[in-house]
């Protein structure tokens, strides 16, 4: 559980597959861990992920097709899940940063002093 | 849902066991790393894991919710809705055999005949492409009769349905365009001979194009060619399957001759197994025998046009459609008429498709019945409904805690209605062995007059039509009561101890059900009422002539060993003298066609009017017929054993011809012939009317003209009859041995009493009508069932209110009357809305009724009284209960 003071964010609610589908789309393949600490790291502590609802999502995202999940090995030798993206995740992808734009820009003008 | 994504999650369903626990080694994976890097960042070992596990949160939890994310969640709602369904069903057993016994009477009743119209009216022949089949006849509009008034029923009549002239039919095959071919076809009868026991086989005559039109081929052998077709090389013969097997034991016969009335016919093939039973084309008969048509030559010319004698079918060129051949044919008969006046002028070819035709006279029927049933199954839905709605009451609490646990009212209707499709369900599936057990029981009480009956058979089309009307039941009944109980607010239910909140709001809704239900049973009894008076009617109708132990029995001779009038009445001279010898036997007749056995119409004139024809039934009569038949001398005398050949030609009438022809005037001694060319017949005696053609026929105009004068008249003895003093069925063995002795070649056929043609001649009457009245016994039963229901309900919840009534001085007597006057409002709103309901539907049965109107008050006021009567008597028993309450007990219960 996240202490009430922590200083990181949680991540706006709508964007958490984007955020999985664009870690893999950067790197690959990963299991869910690397997945959940690659989004921690590259939003520099910023964004944290609910990590137990990682899960959920990552199955939603097989079900839909936008990622396949294989077994392989971890560095330390442990058998790990890793996730990759389909053609199908990467379009899904793209739209969903083209939807996200459309959002923040929309949200801006309306915060921005005029 | 994409097809992919149904196969992803199908696929995780079935392997369901391994993705969970895939999952979890994943999250403990994923936990067991957070601790390490915890550990690292110098977290003490001991807390880094359960810090760990605090990020990760409720482990279980998440792992809920990603398998939701596989599952078909309509699927697995389902299969707790189901599960419900069947607990709660369980625990009330008597509520589930009640109304799944109801569906299934429904159901079963339903599916039944369904069959029987499937079989009979749906159904395409069993012939390749039957869509384009057609059947072809000849209208022939009628001239107003000069010998009946405006006013007699007989002279108003449409246009006369015609079979056609073979001259006709050439034109109509030759000069259109719409079909691929018409073909002629009629049942040929013929004596088989030459091969022990002689036989009477029914054949069909068809020109050559009918086995190509069918698209049929012999399994062995081949069929007709055209050149066959002809007079003098027609001595060719297909023979059917059942009879190679029952006269020659599927011997090899191909090639070999076959007697047929003593004329060799070459059998040029055998055809297969099963080839279209002829029920498919109307005919009653069983078909042993093809041969040719070849119609003679003075049919085919221009004089024959008048002759309408043969049946044809034919079928439409793909492309071309009922209405251009209609339109074609129209244009065709209107030329005809202008070229061939006096045969064709009145006469138009009308064409149907050939299964519709076939079934044309049994249409009105089929459809009353299978509405009869649709109506059985809306009351039994309505009364399954009315018990849905009472078991709510027990229900209500419950109910009511699933809304307030925040169950949507949505969810709640579909958990009941689910409930209810389990019902139905249940219902369907007895129902269809309810169904398939009632199908055997119709097949077997079905007259076989009833074309392609004997195919009834639950097909896919029974068995999805079946699940659809249960499935649409099931919500029928069962959406009703779920909205009902949902717009409980379930606060008051549940602050409530008072089990009958809704009560009074249910008993409404109660009643409206069952007025619903006593009115669609008042249709059904009308119309059971209407076919019954008919029936009855039917029944009594006096046939002229004493039917009551005569036999009956045809012996057709064949013109190729009896060739001359003469000798075939020598023969039957003979007979009639062997068999009046025999003890019992009281008197004998014979004469060409016995009544209710066909007969012979004739254009006859007047010698004070010539050229002005009437229709009217001849026949050739032994001098013992009218003592056989019991028809009495009205004026002049009968026929008598001196009028022979040589003798003065003589002639007997009967009261109509008499009416029409003389009016007033003395009809003996005058003189009558029967078309321009045979001479004057004097007649000498007037006989009373016979209904010739069963009860259901009008009294022809009849001749009856000595059998022993018929040299001059192409009339051919053919039907013989003895009346007995005993059982007249035990003489038909006798018959036959005597014509044996006299000639071992000749067969003796269609050997009935009068009594048994009466009886087959009123089975289909007699069929639809006990149908129909069992269908309504089953829909009172069922509106009784609901009014009782009701009735006690109201009691049982006004138990207090009457306690009260009876303490404060009620007579027993006024506590009846409150419940009684309840029940005469159900029954008297139902009836009065199933009499409306009645009145306009019963126009569509005009033709199934004989002898009343389908506004026969009669009728109307019999199956409303029954209704009332039966009603009253029901309701006696919860209104006994309701005077028998004790004012004590009834308070101490409030």
């Amino acid at each position: 559980m996240t202490p009430l003071n922590d200083p990181r964010d949680q991540i706006p609610p709508g964007t958490l597959d984007m955020l999985i589908l664009k870690t893999l789309a950067r790197s690959g393949e990963m299991h869910g861990f690397e997945i959940a600490n690659t989004i921690q790291l590259t939003s520099e502590d910023v964004l944290q992920v609910e990590e137990g609802s990682l899960y959920p999502a990552l199955q939603r995202m097989l079900v839909k097709g936008w990622l396949v999940g294989e077994w392989g090995k971890t560095a330390e030798n442990r058998r790990a899940r890793y996730y990759r993206l389909t053609a199908r995740g990467r379009t899904q992808l793209n739209q969903e940063i083209e939807r996200y734009h459309r959002v923040t820009r929309a949200i801006e003008r309306i915060v921005q002093p005029a | 849902m994409q097809l992919n994504e149904f196969f992803r999650r199908l696929g995780y369903l079935l392997k369901r066991k391994n993705q969970a626990s895939d999952l979890d080694e994943e999250m403990r994976l994923h936990v067991e790393l957070r601790a390490a890097q915890l550990s690292s960042s110098g977290v003490p070992t001991t807390e880094a894991l359960d810090a760990a596990r605090r990020r990760f949160g409720n482990r279980t939890q998440i792992a809920e919710q990603s398998g939701e994310t596989w599952a078909f969640n309509w699927l697995d709602h389902l299969a707790e809705d189901l599960l419900f369904a069947a607990r709660t069903l369980r625990k009330s057993p008597a509520f589930t055999v009640v109304a799944v016994a109801t569906i299934a009477l429904g159901i079963g009743l339903n599916t039944a005949v369904f069959s029987v119209v499937n079989a009979v009216m749906l159904r395409d022949l069993p012939v390749a492409d039957a869509g384009r089949l057609v059947a072809l006849w000849e209208e022939v509009r009628q001239e107003p009769d000069v010998f009946r008034g405006k006013d007699d029923a007989a002279s108003v009549t449409g246009p006369r349905r015609s079979t056609v002239s073979p001259a006709n039919l050439v034109d109509y095959q030759n000069k259109t365009n719409s079909f691929e071919g018409l073909a002629g076809v009629d049942i040929s009868q013929s004596n088989l001979t030459g091969m022990g026991t002689p036989e009477r086989l029914s054949g069909l005559s068809v020109t050559s194009n009918f086995f190509p039109l069918l698209r049929a081929s012999p399994a062995q052998g081949r069929v007709f060619t055209a050149d066959e077709d002809h007079p003098g090389h027609d001595d060719v013969v297909l023979i059917t399957d059942e009879l190679w097997n029952r006269r020659y034991g599927r011997a090899n016969i191909l090639g070999t001759t076959m007697m047929l009335d003593a004329r060799p016919y070459r059998i040029i093939g055998i055809l297969p197994p099963g080839f279209l039973p002829t029920s498919e084309l109307g005919i009653e008969v069983r078909i042993d025998f093809y041969v040719p048509a070849a119609y003679p030559p003075d049919l085919l010319s221009d004089q024959g046009r008048g002759d309408h004698e043969v049946n044809v079918i034919g079928r439409l060129k793909p492309g071309s459609s009922l209405a251009s051949a209609r339109a074609e044919l129209k244009v065709l008969s209107q030329q005809l008429a202008s070229r061939f006046p006096v045969t064709n002028k009145n006469v138009t070819a009308a064409i149907a498709p050939l299964r519709d035709d076939v079934v044309r006279k049994v249409r009105t029927s089929m459809i009353v019945l299978l509405a009869a049933v649709g109506l059985i199954v809306l009351v039994a839905c309505l009364n399954v409904a009315n018990l849905t709605l009472v078991r709510s009451i027990a229900r209500n609490r419950e109910i009511a805690m699933r809304i307030a646990l925040g169950a949507s009212r949505g969810r709640v209707i579909r958990t009941l209605l689910t409930e209810s499709l389990v019902v139905a369900a249940l219902g369907c599936l007895t129902g269809l062995a309810l169904g398939a057990a009632l199908i055997r029981l119709l097949v077997v009480l079905a007259p076989a007059s009833i074309p392609r009956i004997e195919s009834t058979a639950m097909d896919a089309r029974v068995f999805l039509t079946t699940v659809v009307v249960a499935f649409l039941s099931g919500i029928f009944f069962g959406i009703l009561p779920a909205i009902h109980i949902t717009r409980i607010d379930p606060a008051d239910s549940l602050r409530s101890a008072d089990k009958n909140l809704s009560g009074r709001h249910q008993i409404r809704w109660r009643s409206a059900l069952t007025i619903a239900e006593v009115g669609l049973c008042t249709v059904l009894l009308i119309g059971a009422g209407l076919l019954l008076r008919s029936f009855v009617a039917v029944l009594n109708v006096d046939l002229g002539f004493q039917s009551e132990r005569i036999l009956a029995a045809s012996i057709p001779l064949p013109e190729t060993r009896y060739a001359t009038a003469d000798q075939r009445l020598r023969f039957f001279e003979q007979l009639e003298e062997r068999l009046r010898a025999q003890a019992g036997v009281l008197s004998v007749a014979f004469c060409n066609r016995m009544p209710m056995r066909g007969g012979w119409g004739t254009g006859i004139e007047k010698q004070s009017a010539v050229n002005v024809m009437l229709d009217a039934d001849a026949q050739a009569v032994s001098v013992g017929y009218f003592d056989t038949l019991g028809i009495r001398l009205l004026r002049g005398r009968l026929l008598t054993s001196t009028d022979r050949t040589g003798q003065t030609l003589v002639v007997v009438i009967n009261q109509e011809l008499a009416r029409l022809f003389y009016k007033d005037t003395d009809p003996i001694g005058q003189f009558i012939r029967r078309g321009s060319h045979a001479p004057w017949l004097e007649i000498v005696g007037v006989v009373s009317d016979i209904k010739r053609d069963g009860k259901t026929a009008k009294v022809t105009p009849q001749i009856y003209i000595p059998a022993a004068q018929t040299a001059v008249y192409p009339v051919r003895l053919a039907d013989l009859a003895v009346r007995t003093a005993l059982d007249p069925k035990q003489y038909a063995a006798e018959i036959q041995r005597q014509v044996w002795a006299l000639d071992p070649d000749q067969p003796v056929t269609n050997v009935k009493t009068f009594d048994e043609i009466i009886s087959i001649a009123v089975a289909e009457r007699r069929f639809q009508t006990m149908l129909l009245c069992l269908f309504a016994t089953v829909a009172f039963s069922l509106a009784l069932i609901g009014v009782y229901g009701v009735l006690s309900q109201t009691v049982a919840q006004r138990t207090a209110e009457l306690g009260i009534r009876m303490a404060l001085g009620a007579s027993q007597r006024s506590i009846l009357a409150l419940v009684l006057r309840q029940a005469a409002w159900l029954m008297l709103a139902g009836a009065s809305s199933g009499l409306l309901l009645a009145l306009g539907l019963s126009q569509y049965m005009k033709s199934l009724l004989f002898g009343i109107e389908p506004h026969d008050w009669g009728s109307y006021i019999v199956a409303v009284a029954v209704l009332a009567a039966v009603g009253m008597v029901v309701s006696l028993v919860p209104a006994r209960r309701a005077t028998s309450v004790d004012p004590l007990v009834a308070l101490r219960y409030e």
